[in-house]
């Protein structure tokens, strides 16, 4: 009974010390934002309760990083689960808030239950819960035990990280929960499923079979897919956010389940690149993440409304806002010079890198797909961010509500900017960043038991070089450098040529019509139509009509609802409850709500037991 | 790799870029049995469009006036990347091959918001079937890229142009960014540069809106990637170093069997538009998907070593 | 020892023959108390402290507060004397009686102690034990539910201190406090339950089922 006495165990090394870096960077600018946040808006308790709940989560998730024990990994992964259940919930005035929170906790909880067997099972076969005596017992295990624990830890920390089928819960948690909290569940906490799956993949457990890196790639790959498309269907903005962290924790596991397929194929410095640019968009996403949904926080703050469609007009009454959303945006949709151009570039790099470095002529097809999926997705994110740019904060307003709005105060914009400026940063200065990651990465690898070169992805602050055989590079200062000069060329050209020239403002030109108001602008339904009919076999879209008329020729009302399927949650999660319900039904017989029904069947089981005992 | 000479040649092929286009629309026209503006036209054009004055839409707002210069800057930009008719000779320092691709999204993202920024119907369409048909033109082009840089092992487009000999791969790879281009240069089956009629329009529609220098400089952007995406498609084909090697007496034979490969496919563009129709918005995609077929069987044989 | 193991036997035969709410009550105040002396006599033997504590605690709280608490819950419902018996009393002795029967045969065959009077024991913890789940399945009143659970803790406390001597000092106090808070919280249940259907029969709490 030796796991009574748990010793705290700190683990330090260059693998935490990342994700820690992460926690607190995102949890510190959350928090600074949310003392704007909910200067006016809660009252004195709700905002203590807040403020510990917050830091609660941020407590509890840097515990899980850094601690050496798998016991209170559990634990802390329970109360980080926890704590964030409740801060999804905390503004339990809508509806919406519960069934949120309640399809939440019980998502998390069927994860935690599989990393708990995961745990069990490793524990079975090592005797303790100290990471590092797992590791010596798993040089020792059975094939087919360590196949398991791996298919556990994967559903397990894959619920949490919303890897699809297993996303359910985050389009409905995400957005519930106040800006603050999703900006840091969003931007840390599923980012904290990566740091446990790679941590007992790589540390404990070994890489072993091929199997395992295809499995993840393949899963990656679905997520990136079904994230952006049901993203490019939302007209929720912070739903459409919380979809495209699916899609971004797929282009993050593409990293790591390549890096994985590295490994087991022998190719140490393959996998470390692969692995950098998996935990570099980790980093980037979770900069670019926190900033969109700390603009749409103050969106809704100024607002009270999250559909995009009752929007519009934000860029002349929230200047700010629009800007830094606007950084987001670009970021997130691989836009050079910013950061998420440079881990996505990192990703298709790694990705080539494998198709020509590969021996089996299958690994690299698949390499290729996998290259061309990142790239349909990064086109369709684009597309998705210029929809919701594009309709939230340009032209004119849709609805009245939108009329009224007015600037976040200092605190969010000054997060905000921080933010905006980092995704910058992260892209320019892509030299040292990625050396840091690069040198975590390599432990990381290193960790497997293979044994890693010396790899250093970047020369210069500038510039990176990841390609081992040859001269390609990428230096986003210089990009943007080129951008500027080519622009400027313009601008000179304009002023040169144009110089006597005059703007004039006049209304949008309406074929004649000038009576243009906002029901004639196009609308974020409209907008994804082509992608809705494109991805038609997937979506199976569905109308629901209802017209109503005064007489033969005049219709006095027609209703038009339109609705996608969402055949996840359909064929997988509804059919999943009714059976369950099903089973619990015909179970009710046996309850027949008279306790000393229930208190005699304790009475024969004890008797029961003890006649037979004897036996 | 000299700076001068890089810029030299970015420069060089920005100011060519008008007359490519002024020469197929009077290849498309004599094909038609028409007489059509001369070559030169496009410059005109664009003089004229700086003499005038601009006409602002109330309802827009700084990213409708800075996404011209964006779209300029990121076309240049994508074209400082490749080289033309000097083999080695590129700012490639600076990005590879894939950063061309994620450049020109820049440029498109920004002139797709500013389709949405003044408010109209038109604009909107645009923007959204412009994004829609150029998400489904980045897996093309990225599998393409792949096969072609298989060949030389890296994705680098100096050690591209250095490349010797033509394979079979490079010549699906270059039948790919064929596609690609006439997608990416808004050129029939794809979408229709003649027509004004708004329901048919796609990157037309997203820039309705803008008058004046500003459409000038959206018109040279579009022109600096059509001879962007041109000079891909013959270099992949026949590398630069390729073409120098096979006439190494002459001086110039660089820059002189580039324009021969620009004319080449001019003339191929110019052939494609006159004899097909512009295809509905959802055949685009099957057209712009067997396109990726392409560059798939083009990545696959690269790999494979052919 | 052994007399006052037959005597808390004895007990058990009381509280299940007992039609009144008060003279099941009593019946477990009085076979507190011969727990209490058992302690105190083994304490006595063994000369440990801790079982004098022990057996003061059981006095104190089991024989007299507890059983008063109980007594003033009653006095409060109102909802009459009657304990509600499913099963006639003479047939809960025979069933009683099976039950000790039962407790013996698995004490003596299962358990193989050295030692009639550790068998005997455990025999008779068992019995109470037993005897305890029976008031709470063949009675119908809530409160036969609290002293029910109070009777098996009773058995445990009846094993703990008769096989091994001493349970440790924490754990006894930890239990005690349970049990009390338990207590605590089962009468202000009864109240409620009496406050809102005014009566404590938990077999009409069937009609609640779903």
């Amino acid at each position: 009974m030796n796991f009574l006495k748990p010793h705290y165990s700190l683990l330090l090394d260059p693998f935490s010390l990342f994700f820690l870096c992460v926690i607190l960077l995102i949890s510190s600018v959350s928090a600074v934002y949310a003392y704007g946040y909910v200067k006016d808006e809660y009252s004195p308790k709700k905002t203590v309760l807040a403020g510990l709940l917050f830091t609660a989560f941020m407590l509890s998730m840097a515990a899980v990083v850094t601690t050496g024990n798998a016991l209170v990994f559990l634990v802390f992964w329970e109360i980080m689960s926890l704590v964030s259940y409740f801060l999804v919930v905390f503004e339990t005035e809508q509806k919406r808030s519960v069934n949120a929170g309640a399809i939440y906790i019980i998502m998390t909880h069927i994860g935690t239950a599989f990393i708990a067997a995961a745990f069990v099972l490793l524990y079975k076969q090592a005797g303790s819960f100290d990471l590092v005596a797992m590791k010596t017992a798993a040089l020792t295990m059975p094939p087919a035990a360590k196949n398991l624990i791996f298919v556990f830890l994967f559903i397990g920390f894959g619920t949490k990280a919303g890897v699809v089928p297993l996303h359910l819960w985050l389009p409905y948690a995400h957005p519930q929960a106040p800006s603050f909290v999703s900006s840091v569940m969003s931007g840390v906490m599923i980012k904290i499923a990566i740091y446990g799956l790679v941590r007992f993949v790589f540390f404990v457990l070994g890489v072993n079979a091929l199997w395992w890196g295809n499995l993840v790639l393949f899963f990656a790959a679905l997520s990136c897919l079904v994230g952006v498309i049901y993203a490019l269907m939302e007209h929720d903005l912070k739903k459409l956010l919380a979809y495209h962290s699916v899609e971004n924790i797929g282009i993050i596991l593409l990293g790591v389940g390549a890096s994985m397929v590295f490994i087991k194929l022998n190719l140490p410095v393959l996998a470390v690149l692969a692995l950098s640019a998996g935990l570099y968009h980790l980093l980037n996403h979770a900069v670019f993440k926190s900033l969109l949904f700390l603009c749409a926080g103050s969106v809704y703050r100024s607002t009270r409304l999250r559909d995009m469609e009752k929007m519009g007009g934000l860029i002349k009454l929230m200047p700010w806002t629009a800007a830094f959303f606007l950084f987001g945006a670009l970021a997130i949709s691989a836009i050079p010079p910013l950061n998420g151009f440079v881990s996505e570039w990192l990703t298709l790099q790694a990705f080539f890198a494998g198709a020509m470095q590969c021996p089996a002529v299958g690994t690299k097809a698949a390499m290729g797909v996998y290259a061309a999926v990142l790239a349909l997705t990064g086109g369709l994110a684009a597309a998705c961010f210029v929809k919701a740019f594009g309709i939230t904060f340009l032209a004119i307003p849709r609805s009245e509500d939108v009329k009224k709005a007015r600037e976040a105060p200092f605190s969010m914009k000054a997060a905000m900017a921080f933010l905006a400026l980092l995704t910058l940063s992260l892209g320019v200065f892509a030299g040292p960043v990625l050396g840091v990651i690069s040198k975590v990465s390599a432990f990381a690898a290193g960790s497997c038991g293979m044994l890693v070169p010396r790899a250093d992805f970047s020369s210069g602050v500038y510039t990176i070089t990841p390609s081992l055989s040859g001269p390609a590079a990428l230096s986003p200062a210089f990009l943007l450098l080129l951008l500027v000069t080519a622009a400027g060329a313009g601008a000179a050209l304009v002023f040169v040529l144009a110089r006597r020239r005059k703007v004039t403002a006049v209304p949008t030109w309406g074929c004649g019509y000038y009576e243009l108001d906002a029901r004639t602008e196009y609308t974020s339904t409209a907008f994804s139509k082509p992608f809705r009919l494109a991805f038609s076999f997937f979506l199976m879209p569905y109308r629901r009509t209802e017209k109503i008329n005064e007489s033969h020729y005049h219709i006095k009302s027609f209703r038009y609802e339109l609705y996608n399927t969402y055949i996840f949650k359909r064929y997988l999660y509804q059919f999943g409850l009714k059976m369950t319900l099903r089973a619990a039904r015909s179970l009710k017989r046996l309850q027949a709500g008279s306790i000393h029904l229930y208190i005699a069947y304790i009475f024969l089981t004890v008797l029961a037991l003890m006649i037979f005992s004897g036996m | 790799m000299n700076p001068s000479n890089a810029a030299l040649q970015v420069l060089a092929l920005v100011i060519v870029s008008p007359l490519i286009s002024g020469l197929i629309r009077k290849l498309k026209n004599n094909l038609r049995l028409r007489i059509g503006p001369g070559i030169f036209q496009p410059y005109y054009d664009i003089a004229k469009l700086f003499s005038k004055d601009e006409n602002i839409s109330v309802t827009a707002s700084w990213i409708f006036r800075a996404a011209p210069y964006v779209a300029l800057g990121s076309s240049v930009a994508a074209l400082c990347l490749m080289p033309a008719f000097l083999p080695g000779v590129s700012f490639s320092a600076a990005g590879d091959f894939l950063a061309v691709i994620f450049l020109l999204s820049l440029g498109r993202f920004f002139l797709a918001l500013a389709g949405l920024d003044a408010g109209s119907s038109f604009g909107g369409m645009g923007s959204s079937r412009e994004m829609f048909l150029s998400s489904f033109v980045e897996p093309a082009a990225v599998l393409a890229i792949f096969a072609v840089s298989a060949a030389a092992g890296t994705t680098d487009p100096a050690a591209l142009s250095l490349l010797g000999a033509v394979r079979p791969s490079s010549v699906m790879a270059c039948g790919a960014f064929f596609i690609v281009l006439l997608a990416e240069t808004s050129r029939l089956p794809v979408d229709n540069q003649e027509t004004h009629l708004e329901l048919t329009m796609i990157h037309e529609a997203m820039v309705l809106e803008y008058s004046g220098p500003s459409l000038a400089l959206i018109e040279i952007a579009a022109h600096v990637k059509q001879v962007l995406f041109m000079t891909i498609a013959v270099n992949v084909l026949i590398s630069p170093a390729l073409a120098a090697s096979l006439w190494p007496s002459l001086a110039l034979a660089g820059p002189a069997f580039f324009c021969v490969k620009i004319l080449l496919a001019c003339a191929a563009v110019a052939a494609v538009e006159v004899s097909i129709a512009k295809m509905r918005l959802f055949r685009a995609v099957d057209f712009l998907l067997f396109g990726g077929l392409i560059s798939a069987v083009a990545f696959i044989l690269a790999v494979t070593g052919h | 020892m052994n007399m006052i193991t037959v005597l808390i036997v004895v007990m058990t035969f009381f509280m299940v023959i007992s039609k009144r709410i008060t003279s099941l009550v009593n019946a477990f105040a009085l076979q507190s108390t011969f727990l209490a002396a058992l302690a105190l006599s083994e304490a006595v033997s063994t000369g440990s402290g801790g079982l004098y504590t022990v057996a003061a605690l059981i006095f104190i709280i089991k024989a007299l507060l507890i059983p008063h608490m109980l007594k003033r819950i009653t006095a409060k419902i109102k909802a009459g004397e009657n304990l509600g018996l499913a099963v006639n009393p003479m047939l809960s002795i025979a069933c009683v009686a099976a039950l000790d029967y039962l407790g013996w045969a698995f004490a003596v065959k299962v358990m193989r102690l050295p030692g009639p009077a550790e068998t005997a024991a455990l025999a008779v913890s068992l019995s109470v034990m037993l005897t305890g789940l029976f008031l709470m399945v063949f009675r119908l009143k809530a409160i036969a539910q609290v002293v029910g659970l109070l009777v098996i803790e009773n058995g445990i406390f009846l094993a703990a201190v008769a096989l091994c001597g001493n349970m440790p000092f924490f754990v006894e106090i930890a239990i005690f406090f349970d049990v009390f808070v338990c207590v605590l919280i089962l009468g202000m249940f009864v109240y409620r339950i009496n406050t809102l259907f005014t009566h404590i029969d938990v077999d009409k709490l069937n009609t609640l089922k779903g």
